[in-house]
């Protein structure tokens, strides 16, 4: 690989659904300087949506922003999503699909987060009274 | 205990008491029970991946099959939580059914299409309202989220305009090659491929004698001496034979050529 430098792409958005498909176009056009396939740019694209979601989840009405920081390098890109959602927003109140799924024993907010582990290589989750940062990282193919 | 049940008082322990029924008794009824109680986990899951340009149908069906072979594996006193246990199964189905229909190849295609309906949209919406369309409006046009419009209308475009001159991928050294470099010239081994196959038919054509010369002398690289010793024939005849058989090839071929 000639691309050796790392480089770095920067995006802060509201925390609100209707700034997701924005992180998630830019993350399309990231995910594609990297030699992956039309599947792996599209899974690094979920991971990175199902992350920003949840922490709009967190939200409610709570007003926030979502910090998105992208390195790229030879290796590996890193996505991290951050956002400044205390861990005392009053989250959404969870739509009918939620709570049918919480009546199969299922909890949406693990669920993102083992989605997320099956769609990129490493994922950490670092939770703190300020805010919630998701690590992404997926290795470019040998 | 039934399904019946509203699904606000049904509740985990439910669950937990219908599998152990059924890892118990294996009773096919309960596993039907079970695989509609996680119909919207299977749901859920294949919503995240709708985008992707398959039928959610379609994705919901797949998953239920990972659904079903995490049924029947899961063990319930390992202590992990049937969802956890089973999403990386119904994942997996989902994506695999992605590879599997090499959906990769799929993708330049529908963006292309979806940017030919956007322009096309864009142009009916200018003309019809006077201005030009915003993305919401030509995305409710064509049937498509905002985001796949903007992709479309950003990627579809680049599918279709690739520049001869544009740089390729090169080695760290040499100067980039543009892409004009990289087209091939017309293969000039498939138009002879096409005049091996009139030069069958000619040989064919040939009486016997002469058509063992000619397989014996440029099939087999024999001598003419050789082909002169197995055919009993002079050294003389066998040069006689060889060029009228020649000289009718040629005539056939170039017959072939004119037709």
């Amino acid at each position: 690989m000639t691309q050796t430098l790392c480089d770095t792409v920067e995006l802060t958005i509201p925390c609100r659904p209707e700034y997701v498909g924005v992180a998630r176009l830019a993350v399309l056009g990231i995910a594609s300087r990297m030699p992956f396939s039309y599947d792996e740019v599209e899974d690094v694209r979920l991971a990175v949506g199902e992350a920003c979601t949840h922490a709009v989840e967190r939200a409610g009405s709570t007003v926030a922003q979502i910090k998105i920081v992208s390195t790229i390098d030879s290796v590996a890109l890193v996505i991290e999503v951050s956002d400044d959602v205390p861990a005392d927003a009053e989250p959404v109140i969870p739509d009918e699909d939620a709570q049918a799924l919480a009546a199969a024993g299922v909890d949406q907010q693990g669920l993102g987060a083992l989605l997320m582990e099956i769609l990129v290589d490493e994922v950490k989750i670092t939770s703190t009274a300020s805010g919630t940062s998701v690590r992404l990282t997926k290795f470019a193919p040998e | 205990m039934t399904l019946k049940k509203a699904s606000s008082d049904w509740t985990q322990a439910d669950t937990d008491t219908l599998f152990a029924r059924y890892i118990r008794t294996r009773d096919p009824v309960l596993r039907d029970r079970l695989v509609v109680l996680h119909q919207n986990l299977v749901r859920y899951l294949a919503s995240k991946f709708v985008n992707r340009g398959e039928p959610l149908e379609d994705l919901v069906q797949v998953g239920s099959i990972g659904l079903i072979n995490a049924i029947d594996r899961f063990d319930a006193d390992r202590g992990t939580k049937f969802s956890t246990y089973a999403t990386p199964t119904i994942v997996g189905e989902i994506r695999r059914y992605f590879r599997d229909k090499a959906w990769s190849l799929k993708v330049p295609r529908r963006l292309q299409e979806l940017n030919q309906a956007a322009a096309k949209a864009q142009e009916d919406l200018s003309s019809k309202l006077g201005r030009p369309p915003t993305i919401q409006e030509v995305a409710a046009r064509i049937g498509a989220t905002e985001e796949e419009t903007l992709e479309a209308i950003e990627l579809g475009n680049a599918y279709d305009t690739v520049s001869l001159d544009s740089k390729m991928m090169s080695d760290s050294d040499s100067a980039p090659l543009s892409l004009a470099e990289f087209v091939g010239a017309e293969d000039e081994s498939l138009q002879a491929l096409e005049e091996y196959g009139d030069l069958d038919k000619a040989i064919e054509c040939l009486d016997p004698r002469e058509r063992a010369i000619i397989v014996h002398r440029f099939f087999k690289d024999m001598s003419q001496a050789e082909v002169a010793k197995q055919l009993n024939i002079s050294q003389m005849h066998v040069s006689r034979l060889q060029n009228r058989a020649l000289q009718q090839l040629k005539r056939f071929m170039n017959a072939a050529e004119s037709s």
